[in-house]
């Protein structure tokens, strides 16, 4: 079965992708994200169409404890997030409970 | 708890053999956790490659769309975005590492001619096409590292139950076990050491008894031979 890209975030951040051709997307405004972004990444996270989310990673701090443990965690769909570099989107804690070392240190 | 346990050689053997198979498990789930972590290494170095791609390409697109929006205006920009007819699909297979089952994602529709577009050669501007040329290039990034990240994530799932396994063998089952061991033989051994004892006490008790019939036959025999002379 064959899925599509989703990006979440700001207007700003998704026109970009639009223009590659993403076509399912979700447009918060800044001002909203603390309300919207929630319940915007919970109805994309459910959308059996959808296989990659792409969210930018200062937007995860606006997400409920619960979502976004659930959102960094979801294998399918799966997060990938821009913007905070290696080790982003709850990968880094992963690997220092799986491994007991944080080896993404160097990364910083 | 080794309370629970009936001290009888069946429960002995029952325990040595699942002593014995738990030490086997536990190794082999050690030697799967080191191959995993060793997988998971190779596998992290592709990634850190892949993750300074990502966020180098995802630079470059929001120059490039900075610069469009600038130059073109807003409008323009979300004009030709909304425009789009071909959209990126992707297809998930999947592929074993060391019975970890991870995806292998591959992409059709990413990068487009600029004629297959759809916002038209003329009403946009070589900045929008090469806004949506870095774009194109960071989705075919993005791709590469949702598909070695979920690796990732599906190995670490596995290299944590796997830990916990092995923990739970070496630090709570096998303890136990060995504890019941313990308890069973330490059991086993005061139950064989009372049965000695008790074998003794009663060859004890019976040689005392012969010796007394034997001391009363010899009485009476004595008596007997004693008596008979005065009789004669």
């Amino acid at each position: 079965m064959s899925q599509e890209i989703a990006v979440i975030g700001s207007p700003e951040f998704t026109t970009g992708f639009r223009l590659a051709g993403v076509r399912k997307f979700e447009d918060v405004p800044d001002e909203e994200k603390a309300d919207r972004l929630d319940d915007a990444v919970a109805s994309t996270m459910t959308d059996d169409d959808v296989g990659i989310i792409v969210m930018h990673d200062d937007d995860l701090d606006y997400l409920s404890r619960g979502t976004r443990e659930d959102v960094e965690t979801s294998v399918e769909p799966t997060l990938v997030t821009l913007g905070g570099g290696a080790g982003s989107g709850g990968l880094r804690d992963q690997i220092k409970r799986a491994i007991g070392i944080d080896l993404m240190d160097d990364e910083d | 708890m080794a309370k629970d346990v009936k001290p009888t050689r069946k429960n002995l053997m029952a325990i040595e053999d699942r002593i014995e198979l738990s030490e086997r498990g536990h190794d082999t789930l050690e030697q799967k956790r080191d191959g995993l972590i060793m997988e998971f290494m190779d596998i992290l170095d592709q990634a850190q490659d892949i993750r300074s791609e990502v966020e180098a390409d995802y630079q470059t697109a929001q120059q490039k769309l900075d610069m469009a929006r600038a130059m073109e205006g807003d409008v323009a920009v979300r004009g030709a975005a909304a425009a789009l007819k071909e959209h990126p699909e992707i297809t998930t297979q999947s592929k074993n590492i060391m019975g970890v089952v991870v995806p292998q994602i591959e992409a059709s529709k990413v990068r487009k001619p600029l004629d297959e577009r759809g916002y038209g050669l003329v009403g946009s501007s070589a900045r929008i096409d090469e806004t949506a040329d870095a774009y194109e290039d960071l989705i075919d990034s993005i791709i590469l590292a949702a598909e070695v990240e979920t690796a990732m994530k599906k190995m670490l799932e596995e290299i944590e139950t796997t830990k916990r396994r092995v923990n739970a063998l070496e630090f709570k089952l096998l303890p136990e076990l060995k504890q019941n061991q313990e308890y069973i033989e330490q059991k086993l051994e005061e139950q064989e050491r009372e049965e000695i004892f008790r074998l003794k006490k009663i060859k004890a008790k019976k040689e005392e008894e012969e010796d007394e019939e034997q001391e009363i036959e010899a009485d009476e025999r004595e008596g007997a031979t004693t008596a008979s002379p005065k009789a004669d």
